[in-house]
């Protein structure tokens, strides 16, 4: 059973290193010879923090989270709030009002961990989501289709099921749109107005009558005559009513193979968050079966039996032939370098103490990661999607400029150093750097060697003083930033 | 089936791990070798509209011909419909089919009393804008993410040939093209790749501004003695050029990338710092946002700006590595389901085709200036669908086919209205309120297919033999091909 298989070193790093933030080394020794599930309830067992951003500025509001994840008691919860964040991507470029994506980062927080259809439902009336997708330009005269289309495209069943058919029509999102007129927004909710919806009942909807409120005629397992999510009188109460039924028959909806389309899609996307991409179907299909969220939409499950699962320790092992490797998010990237590092962020766009005072949120921006505003409803294109020339140079500028605070009061990098032996050979300086972010295992023999020829200028045999201060001060932080620039750091 | 954009972007990452870029890519830097001469001393600039354009707002009926558009159209657009007044100074040519007089979106003149004003209109007049109708493909999608995909693989039915690579991308990777590992011959002016340039075999660069891509070193160590930079380029390296040759693909593409990246942030800002002090560069460059409230000053202008200064260094020929020929940026924000506007110049719509025409039309001028003629230069204008024929409300939900633009010069070009108005007749409608893709040609509403027009570009611009093109390049769709795409043969006239 994968739920009481012992963690070995290398599964323990990884398991706490994708469901945080780095992971120490003292964690790690906690952790060896612990069953996986054993250590998987305790991590999901967490205590949910409530924060809300804010801020006046995108920047602010980012460089607020940013400095909470910095210090997150539970680095699983940010972990899935950026998850849903980049779910339900909703952008302030379009939603302006700071505190509503406050808001939408609280909701995430409460939810994170706990019932799918709760959170789903939640989000259909999410201000910030409201004025993002134009439910609160919906009406009966002028049914806006946009979300509807990204309820079932995104946040749902996906466009296509496992099998490459259609999940939906555009019928069904002209139909679902019809659910959503109506709905306004204030500063703090979602508001029914009934002189906006189209009642099923009134039939005076122009264009054309558009028939009673039927959904998937055509898919997801329901008949020839689809479901009806609304009509006059009880039980098809419609306003707040009607748009739970709509999620309830989305969690309902069944794909080609008779399998709950939902399901299998939040379980999929789920893994190739925390673990790799490309899963195997079986590792998808195991953990919607294990964990029963077909029914229970239970989220803690569903991620118990995803972090437990043999598959997920596929990646554990460094890139080679036959692993799998994901890229890290610049969230990841960022905080994780700076958490194993004992980095402290300064000022109010949360600088790196001692750096060049560039904004945490301006570096992930270079990065291709502003939070609080995805490219579009799509959110971020993750794996090699996060690398390109220019953002990987930003990479290596946030390297740089972590690298350089070591002598201003920033990084103290030698206190970190587990070296009892100043004059140590050139090796064991460079395994104590990549010790202090838990990477030696995964650096390649070429980047191990290409550091120890840097060190040494060349001359590998030579020892290494760490009294001279030349030495400490310029190559022990060149060290920090080649580590943080290797190819083998950019994955996980 | 159709795939995601997830998976495309994924499936392109690993169709780059089948490549091989050796120890060699970095081997020597310094010796500048001609590129392929399929593409020549040309250059291809792709502009993307981000978020789907309005067609039936951008190439617009002013009357009937001899059939029913302009009724149509303002039965339509009862309220976003631009008068035949609004168009009275933007009218091009005809619609072939029906015979009636078009205009253009009157934004797309630019900003009244900013560089670049005549915009589109003045590329018009002196042959320079080919107008292609009614472009875009069969079983048309809805969705941004699947149409996009659909339009930068160049395989709308999702054939799944060349791995998902971008339509240009694969080009590029064609043997016939003859490109070496380590070579540059494309850049995104954005943060990421963006897919129609994402390739198996060659390298392509993502770059926002030049002056920012220099490689980061620590400053306190860049001098003298004490000058720590060529041992940490030599570690760099080192690490990259290994990870380059990884099985691995992921590392592979990390490796490729990293290397290039080092080695073209030496000469790139070097390019973008030589065009500024050009005074016969400044002139224009000023125009585009001189920094001090002056110029176009829309992203899409800063963008064109830094793909100028490249082609700059490319002419020049002395910066090693820059030699890019293919470039692409984007303009965003036409997702105009409310608040589009029509021809009002504070509105939404307005604003994006002015931001166009005014930007396309600087930039024409600049680099036609800096290579003493325009004839090098071809530009090419996509959205991933239109919209629906009727508005809703200020807005308008998503359609299918719009126009495309193609921007030229030479000898083998020829300005014009190509492909048909679709039919927007309310009787013409589908299901879905779209106008219908289809070849069939009934009541002369043929539509172009998207492939047609690339395949054009590739056959006639960048001199692919059009047996390599397809299916090489552009995959057809098996069985049913004659139904959908009747006449692949790449010869859309705006190339003669």
């Amino acid at each position: 059973m994968p739920d009481s298989t012992p963690l070995t070193e290398t599964d323990a790093r990884h398991l706490l290193r994708r469901t945080g933030f780095g992971a120490p080394a003292d964690h790690v020794t906690a952790a060896i010879g612990r069953t996986r599930g054993a250590v998987v309830t305790e991590l999901l067992a967490f205590r949910p923090q409530g924060f809300k951003p804010g801020g006046k500025t995108p920047t602010l509001l980012a460089a607020k989270w940013l400095k909470f994840m910095l210090k997150a008691k539970s680095p699983l919860q940010e972990k899935l709030v950026l998850f849903w964040h980049d779910h339900f991507a909703t952008g302030i470029s379009k939603v302006i009002i700071p505190s509503l994506m406050g808001l939408q980062n609280q909701l995430f927080r409460r939810h994170c961990r706990g019932d799918f259809r709760t959170l789903m439902k939640a989000v259909n009336v999410d201000p910030a989501m409201v004025e993002f997708l134009d439910t609160a330009r919906n009406e009966k005269t002028i049914p806006n289709e946009n979300y509807a289309r990204e309820l079932m495209e995104l946040f749902t069943l996906g466009v296509n099921d496992e099998n490459g058919a259609p999940n939906y029509l555009q019928e069904d999102i002209v139909q679902i749109a019809r659910a959503f007129t109506g709905w306004r927004r204030s500063n703090k909710a979602a508001t029914f107005n009934t002189t906006t919806h189209d009642f099923n009942a009134q039939f005076e909807g122009p264009p054309e009558n558009r028939g009673p409120k039927d959904v998937f005629k055509s898919t997801g397992g329901f008949g020839a005559s689809g479901i009806r999510y609304a009509g006059s009188g009880s039980p098809f109460a419609e306003g707040s009513t009607e748009i739970d039924a709509i999620v309830d028959i989305l969690l309902a909806h069944t794909d080609t193979d008779g399998k709950v389309t939902v399901a299998r899609r939040l379980a999929r996307r789920l893994i190739e968050y925390f673990a790799h991409p490309e899963p195997a179907l079986a590792y998808v299909d195991d953990v919607v079966a294990t964990s029963g969220v077909a029914t229970s939409w239970d989220l803690t499950a569903l991620l118990h039996q995803i972090f437990v699962h043999d598959d997920f320790y596929l990646s554990s092992l460094p890139a080679g032939a036959g692993t799998k490797k994901s890229v890290k998010w610049p969230a990841d990237f960022v905080i994780t370098s700076l958490r194993m590092l004992k980095g402290k962020l300064v000022g109010r766009e949360s600088s790196v103490r001692g750096g060049e005072f560039r904004g945490l949120a301006d570096h992930m921006s270079n990065m291709g990661q502003i939070l609080f505003d995805p490219p579009s409803v799509f959110g971020w294109d993750w794996e090699t999607g996060w690398l390109s020339s220019a953002t990987l140079l930003a990479r290596y500028t946030f390297a740089s400029d972590l690298a350089a605070s070591s002598g201003n009061n920033g990084v103290k990098l030698l206190k970190l150093l587990d070296l009892d032996d100043p004059a140590a050979n050139a090796g064991a300086v460079v395994d104590a750097v990549t010790d202090v972010f838990g990477v030696t295992a995964d650096l390649t023999t070429a980047e191990r060697a290409a550091m120890i020829d840097y060190l040494t200028d060349g001359s590998p045999a030579t020892p290494v003083d760490l009294t001279v201060y030349e030495v400490r001060e310029k190559k022990v932080s060149g060290l920090l930033c080649l580590v943080m620039q290797s190819p083998a750091y950019q994955v996980h | 089936m159709v795939i995601t954009r997830r998976q495309f972007l994924q499936r392109t990452s690993l169709a780059t791990a089948g490549t091989l870029l050796g120890p060699g890519l970095f081997a020597n830097p310094l010796i500048r070798r001609a590129f392929a001469d399929t593409i020549g001393d040309r250059y291809f600039v792709i502009v993307y509209l981000d978020g789907g354009n309005d067609g039936v707002n951008t190439v617009v009926p002013v009357d009937n011909g001899g059939g029913s558009l302009r009724t149509d159209y303002d039965f339509a657009r009862s309220s976003l419909n631009l008068s035949p007044g609004d168009l009275a100074t933007t009218l091009i040519g005809t619609d072939p089919n029906t015979g009636a007089q078009l205009g253009l979106h009157p934004g797309f003149r630019g900003f009244a009393g900013k560089p670049g004003f005549g915009g589109f209109k003045s590329l018009w007049d002196d042959g320079h804008l080919a107008v292609i109708q009614g472009c875009g493909y069969p079983e048309y999608s809805l969705s941004h993410d699947v149409s996009k995909v659909a339009w930068q693989t160049g395989d709308p039915l999702a054939t799944g040939a060349g791995g998902g690579s971008g339509w240009v991308g694969r080009f590029l990777a064609d043997p016939s093209q003859g490109y070496l590992p380590g070579d540059i011959p494309g850049v995104s002016i954005a943060e990421r790749i963006v897919p129609e340039l994402r390739q198996a075999a060659t390298s392509v660069l993502a770059v926002q501004r030049l002056e920012d891509f220099g490689f980061p070193y620590d400053r306190r160590w860049d001098a003298g003695l004490d000058d720590d930079r060529p041992a940490k380029r030599a570690a760099f390296l080192d690490m990259h050029t290994a990870a380059a040759g990884a099985t691995h693909p992921t590392l592979h593409y990390i490796g490729t990338s990293g290397g290039v990246t080092l080695q073209s942030s030496e000469n790139f800002p070097q390019v973008g710092a030589a065009y500024d002090a050009d005074p016969a560069r400044k002139i224009f460059g000023d125009q585009y946002d001189d920094g001090h409230g002056g110029g176009i000053r829309r992203g899409l202008a800063r963008d064109l700006r830094e793909v100028a200064k490249i082609i700059y260094g490319v002419d020049q020929g002395i910066y090693s590595g820059v030699n890019a020929r293919f470039f692409q940026v984007t303009n965003r924000g036409y997702d105009t389901h409310s608040g589009q506007g029509a021809g009002e110049s504070d509105g939404q719509h307005f604003t994006l085709h002015a931001t166009v025409g005014a930007s396309l039309k600087l930039f024409f001028d600049d680099v036609a200036d800096m290579l003493g003629s325009p004839d090098k230069l071809c530009v090419l204008v996509w959205s991933e669908f239109g919209r629906r024929v009727k508005q809703n409300g200020n807005g308008t939900d998503h359609g299918s086919q719009a126009p495309m633009f193609v921007v030229g010069a030479g000898p083998t070009f020829q300005g014009g209205v190509y492909g048909n108005h679709p039919n927007i007749a309310q009787s013409a409608w589908d299901d879905e309120g779209n106008t219908e893709y289809r070849q069939d040609g009934a009541g002369g509403f043929r539509s172009t297919d998207f492939r047609d027009v690339y395949g054009t570009v590739f056959k006639h611009w960048l001199n692919m033999p059009s047996g390599l093109i397809a299916p090489g390049v552009l995959p057809i769709d098996g069985g049913s091909a004659s139904f959908y795409w009747t006449a692949p043969d790449f010869d859309v006239p705006f190339f003669a």
